[in-house]
This record gives structure tokens, C-alpha cells and sequence, in this order.
């Protein structure tokens, strides 16, 4: 009987029919806009519009690509400026989201402390309230400690991230308390515990959080629109902004190109996030 | 070690993340309590008059506030909606043996990597009357064209597509791992018992989703009450204020109208909001919805 089911179950006809078009439908609707858009950033403006319609293979694959969008932006635009800057207050909040989350996890989840649940409250608490709405106090905070149009002013505020230590607990909490009592008897404090026994057992943990925070500072806009004043200081999601908002009379070809080089950072990354999360999910089916 | 030393260890590694927290979460909150109570510009946040509730007298008053709630909730009901179903489908189909199924999860994550600012830019492109994508299709099976972000009646509906495009992939996964967590005895019981795949997806699997379902309720409610960058990029919160979110609203009235002590009183009303759409899903997870 069971093994009847899963022999159905592989190659119920009925499904078959439902899968084309619904692969049919998810490529229509989700990759030929991508195509749409990479297509377009490789033509000048006259060939988008005459390509679009009627519908065809010209819409969505550039048949004689010019360079020249993509020239435009490094070379006029500065654009390179832009994701320099995008590179720089990514990794940096990284680097401080990392840095300031795990010893707080550590003593939230490997020391006795006294008060420690009122504490996770009063730090959870907070992951309630959307950043949104503490833009407006942010921006007098952040002038009034000297960051003001500062690429420290994007990253700084953010990086004792509630989120961060709410990703990171459970890893911390897992790991069994013999290894630090094993080494604690060897004569290891607490600073050796963390880092030479915990910190390597939860790699996996913190790869997540970088690279949910890597995305989420590289594709940040209202804060950064808000902290950033200066044409030098821009970061690539205002650079690209700036040149679609009401009022403004876009270059098709410019902003499709310039869409196509702001989102290769953030897929590349989320390509190895992919792996990751196959590789925590089977390594969670195994227990 | 002793139990000092413990204390000691654990506030070295404690202090310098609440010392952020301190100064960049809690301050900011009594900040805003502050500034919510007092009317001045950012050019000159020193001279600040104190209004008393002047500032929420307004926030419930306001024609303009009340258009901004509106078109906000409006936006995360019919997002919340739509998703909901279509998600749940796209779930079913990856949870299948299909051929194919993990490159269609892979493609239908790419927009919710894709920031809102590179979303917005392809869809202002994609509905643009003249040029667009989208005219182009409809227009190749009879229909449009039709004008999109520039009608007061079209502006809203089109965003809440666009917002569809950008989190159905999201939702379908956190759907995803709510199915692969039901257990396959439950399912096959209803196999014996003579139900066919609709029926067990309806009578089976859709009321043992109950959690997933208000997780992706709070999440896809929660990234509506957050949305900007549409506003701001193509439409302009227009035509008529008809895309005017309440995030949108609070960036105009504090950067552009300079009545950030209003604008942070519009902030506490945003706070509340969200806070009792997660205090609803605290509440509803305790309840007997589980399994």
C-alpha cells in the first residue's frame, strides 16, 4: 500500500498537468521581468520602446548590446562611487552587528546572571518597534553626536540588532554546557570559552546573520536617504532612485542598467545563502 | 571561577551591545515621547515649543492623516488577501515531487532579495502607460491601456500587485516549512479514508496551518505598515494622496512639511499599531489554534 502511494504520489498525471503551466506562469511572471530589465540596460532608449511591442524574443534579450548604459554610469553617473559606498556600510555592519551580538548572546545564554530574563525582555522589546518609526528622532540623534552625513551614521545605529541575538540564541543555547565546563576545569575563563569552543560551534548561526544583514543594509533606503545628505556620501539604492522619482524624465537604458548592477551584489549573495539554509535544514532533519 | 567573576564576564560581554541599545533604541523611543509633545523644524530643533496633546489632538483629527491610515490598512488587507491563497498554492506545488520545484523556489525568492528601490524602478518601467510592459501584454490579448500609477482608482491596486510580485515567494516558503512540519500519517490517514487531493489540502492541511497562516498574516501585515519606497519613487504617495502610506507621510510631514514634532506623533501612532498587530499574534498563538 505504501509503497503504491509514493509510486502514485512520483507521477500522479493529474499534477503533471497542473506543473506546466504553473512553470509556464512563475517563468512568465517572475524571470521575464528580470530579462525585461537586463535586456534593457544593454540597449538605448529608442530600442526598449520599439522592442516592447509587439511582444517578442527582441523584448527580452538584447540582440545588438551596447555597453554604453553601463559606461554612462561609471563614467558620468559615478556610480562606482555608489556601490563603493554601499560595500563599505554593508560590511561594516556586519562586522559590528557580528561583533556586538555574539558576547551578548554568550552572556545571555552561558552565564548565570542575575535579571538576565528581564534583561532578553527589554531587548526583545524592541524588535517590536519598526526602525520607520525612529527616523525622525535618528536624525536629530545622529547630528547631535557628530555623524551627520557621515557613512558611520547609515550602519552605527543599527548594529546592536535585536534580530541579530534573536537569530543567534537558539544556536547558543543548543551547545551542550559540558564543553564549557570541561574546559572551564582546564582553567579557561570566559573569554577563551567564547572564543575558542563556542563561537567555532555556531558558525553556521552566524553566517545567517551576516548575510540576512548584509541584505538588509544593502538594499536599505529610507535611513540612508535620511542620514545622507552629500552627492559623495550617496549609496547605490539613491543613486538609482534619484534618477526614476516623480518629476525626473528617466533614461530608460541608464536605470535598467543601473537596477542590473545594484541587485548582482545582493543575488550573489542570497545564491549562498540558498546552500546555507539547504544545509541547515537537512542538518535539522537529522536530529 | 566564582560567581563574581561570572557577573563581571557576563556585564564586559553585555555592555557594549546595550550600550548601543541604550543609546540608539531606548533614547531615540524618550526622544520621540518628547518631540511628540513639542512643535519646532530641523532647522532649528532648539527652539521648541511645548504643545501639550496639540500633536495627537491633530493625528486623530487630520484629513490628510486619516487618508494616509486608510490607504495603509487598505494596501495590507488586500495585500494580506491575495497572498495568503496564492502563496499557500505555490507552497503546495513546492511541497510536491515535481521536477523542477527547487529552481521555482529559487525563482520565486528573487524579488524579496531585490530591494524595494530596484522592485519599484522595474515596475515603474513595467506600468509606465505608454512604454510598459505591462500595457504591452494586455495590449496584445485586446485589453488596456490602461493608465496605472497616474489614476486616483488604478494607483493603489497596481502598488498592491507589485507588492504581491515581491513577497508571494516569501510567503510561499514560510508556508513551505509549515507543510513539511505536518506529519505525512495525518495525510495519508485521510488518503485511506477516501479524500481526494483537494479535500485533504482543505479538511487536512489548511486547519493544521492555522500558526504558519498568522505568522504570514503579522509578517506581509507588518511590511505593509513599512512601505516607502513605492510612495516615493512612483507615485509620489498621489495621485490625490491615494498612495499616501503612513511611513511615506511621516517622511513628508518631518523632511519636506519641517513638522517633525507632528510627524513623531504620527511615529507613536505607527508604534501602537504595530504593537498590537504582534500582541494579536501573541495572543492568538497561545490560544487552542495550535496542534
Amino acid at each position: 500500500m505504501t509503497a503504491a502511494t509514493a509510486m502514485r504520489r512520483r507521477i500522479d498525471p493529474v499534477m503533471m498537468i497542473v506543473a506546466v503551466p504553473v512553470l509556464l506562469a512563475v517563468f512568465a511572471v517572475f524571470v521575464l521581468p528580470y530579462l525585461w530589465t537586463v535586456a534593457s540596460g544593454l540597449k538605448p532608449q529608442e530600442a526598449i520602446f520599439r522592442d516592447v511591442s509587439p511582444l517578442g524574443l527582441r523584448t527580452f534579450l538584447p540582440f545588438d548590446p551596447t555597453l554604453e548604459n553601463v559606461v554612462h554610469l561609471f563614467v558620468e553617473r559615478n556610480i562606482g562611487r555608489a556601490l563603493l559606498n554601499s560595500a563599505i556600510i554593508s560590511v561594516c555592519q556586519v562586522a559590528g552587528t557580528l561583533v556586538l551580538c555574539a558576547p551578548a548572546a554568550y552572556a545571555l545564554t552561558r552565564i548565570d546572571l542575575p535579571g538576565r530574563s528581564v534583561l532578553l525582555v527589554l531587548i526583545l522589546l524592541t524588535f517590536l518597534v519598526p526602525y520607520e518609526a525612529l527616523i525622525v528622532p535618528m536624525y536629530s540623534l545622529v547630528n547631535g553626536i557628530g555623524l551627520s552625513d557621515s557613512l558611520a551614521a547609515v550602519f552605527l545605529p543599527w548594529i546592536a540588532s535585536p534580530l541579530g541575538l534573536f537569530l543567534l540564541r537558539p544556536a547558543f543555547e543548543e551547545l551542550p554546557r559540558e564543553l564549557d565546563e570541561a574546559a572551564r576545569l582546564e582553567g579557561a575563563g570566559h573569554m577563551r570559552i567564547f572564543w575558542s569552543i563556542v563561537l567555532p560551534n555556531v558558525r553556521t548561526a552566524l553566517l545567517t546573520l551576516s548575510i540576512v544583514t548584509f541584505l538588509f543594509s544593502w538594499n536599505a533606503f529610507l535611513w540612508p536617504l535620511i542620514a545622507l545628505q552629500s552627492p559623495d556620501n550617496a549609496v547605490v539604492q539613491i543613486a538609482i532612485a534619484q534618477s526614476v522619482a516623480p518629476g525626473q524624465l528617466p533614461n530608460w537604458g541608464e536605470t535598467f542598467a543601473g537596477a542590473a548592477v545594484a541587485t548582482l551584489p545582493a543575488i550573489a549573495v542570497f545564491f549562498l545563502l540558498q546552500r546555507h539554509f539547504v544545509r541547515s535544514l537537512a542538518a535539522s532533519g537529522m536530529k | 571561577m566564582t560567581r563574581k567573576g561570572d557577573i563581571v564576564a557576563g556585564a564586559m560581554f553585555l555592555f557594549p551591545f546595550l550600550a548601543f541599545l541604550l543609546l540608539f533604541q531606548y533614547l531615540p523611543i524618550a526622544m520621540l515621547a518628547r518631540d511628540s509633545v513639542h512643535a519646532f523644524t530641523l532647522f532649528n530643533p532648539a527652539d521648541k515649543t511645548f504643545v501639550g496633546i496639540d500633536n495627537y489632538v491633530r493625528l486623530f483629527t487630520d484629513p490628510t492623516v486619516r487618508q494616509s491610515f486608510f490607504v495603509t490598512m487598505v494596501f495590507a488587507v488586500a495585500l494580506v488577501s491575495l497572498v495568503i491563497p496564492l502563496a499557500l498554492a505555490l507552497a503546495v506545488f513546492l511541497n510536491s515531487r515535481l521536477p523542477a520545484r527547487d529552481v521555482v523556489r529559487t525563482i520565486v525568492l528573487l524579488p524579496t532579495v531585490t530591494s524595494a528601490v530596484v522592485v519599484a524602478t522595474m515596475w515603474t518601467f513595467i506600468l509606465h502607460p505608454a512604454n510598459g510592459l505591462l500595457n504591452a501584454v494586455l495590449g496584445s490579448v485586446g485589453l488596456g491601456p490602461f493608465d496605472f500609477l497616474t489614476s486616483r482608482a488604478e494607483a493603489l491596486p497596481s502598488l498592491v500587485l507589485m507588492m504581491l510580485w515581491q513577497q508571494v515567494g516569501f510567503a510561499a516558503v514560510i508556508f513551505l516549512s509549515g507543510l513539511q512540519n505536518i506529519p505525512e500519517d495525518l495525510i495519508d490517514a485521510a488518503r485511506v479514508d477516501g479524500a481526494n487531493a483537494f479535500e485533504r489540502i482543505l479538511f487536512v492541511v489548511l486547519p493544521l496551518l492555522g500558526r504558519t497562516t498568522l505568522v504570514v498574516v503579522v509578517i506581509m501585515t507588518v511590511f505593509s505598515l513599512q512601505t516607502f519606497a513605492p510612495a516615493w519613487l512612483m507615485t509620489g504617495g498621489g495621485p490625490l494622496g491615494s498612495t499616501n502610506f503612513l511611513v511615506h507621510h511621516i517622511y513628508v510631514t518631518s523632511f519636506q512639511f519641517q513638522q517633525p514634532g507632528f510627524a513623531s506623533a504620527i511615529c507613536v501612532g505607527l508604534i501602537a499599531i504595530a504593537l498590537a498587530v504582534s500582541g494579536l499574534q501573541m495572543i492568538a498563538l497561545r490560544s487552542r489554534w495550535s496542534y
